[in-house]
């Protein structure tokens, strides 16, 4: 009897832990195939324009834009009806990739060294990296959530998590204008970075 | 028999929780993650919809399948306001837009002429020499924050730079993973380790964001960093103004580029620098 309770926990105890391992690994690579794909993509362009339309569609696979955008407004995310968040996602989404593919300067290539994956909770992954780029090295975190595969939900860039940083700035507008101010701030911050 | 009940409740509690992970990692939170965990009812969610087309239609239904099928998890508290005490907020916003117009004025074609002039590599060498010289700051503030093996460590990198790499114009420490990582130190950061918070939010003129606690930070590493040393110098000459110069011109064009980052893609740009900054030291002091 002991012996059958032990060998059952043994054996939880090691589809546990696999799992976890595995989860980490699925994640890691999903990243791995994101990065490279990005890079590629910069690597054979030969003009910053034809890099920028190319990228959004990249990252729209491997980003998930709408939970970051949820996140990033907060609580008053409930106010929104079903228009006014796909028009939050859409801007947002247009302002992350224009921000992210802006860093890219054609002909320079970072270099992304992988260091360690944590489960930060269940179906959540951190990945560490180091990412060199123009002389300068950063720490990188790439926070990935598992919803119909791993998307990346956040980049935490020397400790300054991108989600955080808008969840500041949009937090007073709510509280001063609600949604329509929100809504304004976004689309003038989507023309600004034109 | 006891002793078996006794493993037996042992090895529940232990695997209920690992059952649990596995079932909501494959489950419900593949679920919550995928579509909105919205804290509302499914009866008021849909009554919120403004239903246009099919997607939205099936993307309501699936809220409320979730909805009933588990408790859904709210995700729009995931970020909590990063925030600091800024109660010279309006001197402050004043500040930063002066520092904003200086940088465009004076700083940016200053960087841009420095870009222009000095190559690359060269510009490259000179950041590195002025970082490696910044050793006394490391070193002390180490000492200072009780880190004797991060002493030793800092020391290793600084010879290895001034003798492998010609005077430090060449970063060869970047080869060994243990010395290229080694986090940075200064004394806001060992003010921050003896328990001091930043006090209140600052945006210095000429310099930008600091705090009360990191701005009397500064005036410890300007005292500690060689470059300034021949300004304390007793009938001190014009020459001693060169290496601070100089250390200010090779930080721009990097500290102008982040800058400008920052701002083009914020919606607030005041906030975004000052919640970046929070975090960035944040993030430092836990290194």
């Amino acid at each position: 009897m002991k012996r059958r309770l032990l060998l059952t926990f043994a054996a939880l105890t090691v589809a546990g832990v696999s799992f976890g391992a595995s989860s980490l690994e699925s994640a890691q690579t999903r990243l791995k195939a994101a990065v490279e794909e990005v890079l590629a993509l910069a690597g054979r362009a030969t003009d910053k324009p034809t890099l920028m339309k190319q990228i959004g569609p990249v990252l729209e696979k491997h980003i998930s834009f709408d939970v970051m955008t949820r996140r990033a407004i907060g609580p008053g995310w409930r106010e929104f009806d079903a228009a006014q968040q796909e028009q939050a996602i859409g801007l947002f989404t247009k302002l992350i990739i224009r921000s992210y593919g802006s860093r890219f300067k054609v002909g320079q290539m970072p270099e992304v060294k992988y260091q360690s994956a944590a489960e930060a909770a269940a179906g959540r992954v951190d990945v560490s990296t180091f990412t060199i780029y123009q002389g300068s090295r950063y720490s990188v975190v790439y926070r990935m959530e598992e919803a119909e595969g791993w998307h990346t939900t956040d980049v935490v860039i020397e400790g300054v998590s991108m989600v955080a940083n808008y969840r500041s700035q949009f937090d007073p507008v709510y509280k001063k204008g609600g949604v329509s101010a929100v809504l304004a701030a976004l689309e003038k911050s989507a023309a600004r970075s034109e | 028999m006891k002793r078996d009940r006794l493993i037996l409740s042992l090895v529940l509690a232990l695997v209920c929780p690992l059952m649990t992970q596995c079932a909501s990692a494959g489950k419900s939170k593949k679920a919550g993650v995928d579509l909105s965990r919205v804290g509302e009812s499914a009866a008021v969610k849909e009554e919120k919809m403004v239903v246009k087309d099919e997607k939205v239609v099936v993307k309501a239904e699936k809220k409320a399948e979730v909805k009933a099928e588990a408790p859904v998890e709210d995700d729009l508290d995931e970020y909590a306001v990063v925030d600091v005490a800024d109660p010279l907020e309006r001197m402050n916003r004043v500040s930063f837009w002066c520092n904003d117009k200086m940088y465009l004025i004076v700083f940016r074609p200053i960087s841009k002429g420095y870009e222009k002039v000095i190559p690359k590599r060269l510009r490259n060498g000179i950041y590195n020499a002025f970082e490696n010289a910044k050793y006394p700051v490391r070193l002390g503030n180490s000492l200072l924050q009780g880190k004797f093996k991060r002493m030793g460590l800092h020391t290793e990198k600084f010879l290895l730079n001034t003798v492998g790499g010609i005077g430090g114009l060449i970063r060869v420490s970047d080869k060994f993973p243990k010395l290229a990582e080694l986090p940075d130190e200064d004394t806001g950061k060992t003010f921050a380790k003896w328990g001091m918070g930043h006090g209140f939010y600052l945006v210095i003129p000429f310099m930008g964001p600091s705090s009360l606690r990191d701005g009397v930070g500064l005036i410890g590493d300007y005292a500690m960093n060689p470059v300034n040393w021949g300004v304390f110098w007793s009938g001190s000459h014009d020459w001693t103004a060169i290496p601070p110069s100089v250390n200010t011109l090779r930080a721009l064009p990097g500290q102008l580029a982040l800058y400008d980052e920052t701002k083009r893609d914020a919606i607030d740009p005041y906030l975004a620098v000052r919640s970046g900054y929070v975090q960035f030291r944040a993030a430092s002091v836990k290194k």
